[in-house]
């Protein structure tokens, strides 16, 4: 693991907006459809990913980017399941390739 | 023959992208007549509408709602007064009340697409948050949020028909049969 990286990535206002989404999605889920709870983790990760672009390292912002790009897609996908599950595929790859360039092990990661 | 009423009813969709562009005074004031004059169960008229345009309450809804994907330049919140209700001796978990709701929403959403405007209906906020945001009084209960603006030409929200329906697949007449399951 490649040492902390600690550039103030995100604001204390931008962590309460996820903490909002966090615990009103909780409260949410009590009655919701289950597959809503995927649904909310996948909207955290978007706004997490919009939060830290402009401050995100070479090595973290193609996730970011795909991210910002493709989870909005994927809200409209959910009675699509093959696509939602590509879509699954394609962010758990780029998280992964994400950690291995992170992590200083670039030739073990797809491009 | 057209007809205006039930053009509006087939051509109404949810909008889940909007722009920045606003709603005016006297275009917003329909709409929320338009949502006065839903039915109410008894007539007990306990719906309350609550405008939020300022920016900075609607950015603190915006947070502590994941169901809402849009940013709207207005936000109607469709309330029940259950101090109207227990006036009426109703209680307050009465299935009366999110019906009515739905009413005057279903209202607002036509009238909106009849003035031009778009509408995305939100329930999935929490409500112990809103109030608290919003300052409430304790009788308000808030159902659904209207977000209300303009339609963005270009939406990744549009969502793919499931499934063509007619109103023959959603309709029975009269008595189901006797093997159908039924009591």
């Amino acid at each position: 693991m490649s040492e902390e990286t600690s550039n103030g990535i995100i604001s204390e206002d931008q962590a309460v907006e996820l903490l909002a989404l966090f615990v009103s999605s909780a409260q949410l889920l009590m009655h919701e459809p289950a597959h809503y709870g995927p649904l909310r983790l996948l909207t955290a990760t978007e706004r997490l990913s919009a939060m830290m672009l402009e401050k995100a390292t070479e090595e973290t912002r193609p996730f970011l980017e795909l991210a910002i790009e493709r989870i909005p897609q994927m809200h409209v996908q959910m009675s699509d399941v093959p696509a939602y599950k590509a879509g699954l595929e394609e962010l758990n790859a780029a998280i992964g390739d994400c950690l291995v360039r992170r992590a200083g092990l670039e030739e073990g990661a797809s491009q | 023959m057209s007809n205006a009423v039930l053009d509006a009813i087939r051509k109404r969709r949810v909008v889940r992208e909007m722009t920045d562009e606003p709603v005016t005074q006297a275009q917003l004031e329909q709409i929320l007549e338009a949502g006065r004059w839903a039915p109410t169960g008894g007539n007990m008229r306990q719906n309350r509408f609550v405008v939020v345009q300022d920016e900075k309450i609607k950015g603190l809804i915006y947070q502590v709602a994941p169901g809402m994907f849009q940013r709207p330049p207005v936000i109607i919140l469709i309330c029940t007064d259950l101090g109207v209700a227990r006036a009426h001796q109703i209680s307050d978990d009465s299935l009366t009340f999110p019906m009515d709701v739905g009413k005057a929403a279903q209202n607002m959403a036509l009238a909106a697409h009849s003035l031009g405007l778009a509408t995305g209906p939100v329930t999935s906020f929490s409500q112990s948050a809103v109030s608290r945001i919003l300052n409430l009084p304790e009788s308000f209960v808030p159902h659904m949020f209207i977000c209300l603006g303009h339609a963005a030409e270009v939406s990744q929200f549009n969502v793919r028909p499931w499934q063509r329906i007619t109103w023959r697949d959603l309709t029975y007449y009269d008595r189901f049969p006797s093997d159908s399951g039924g009591g």
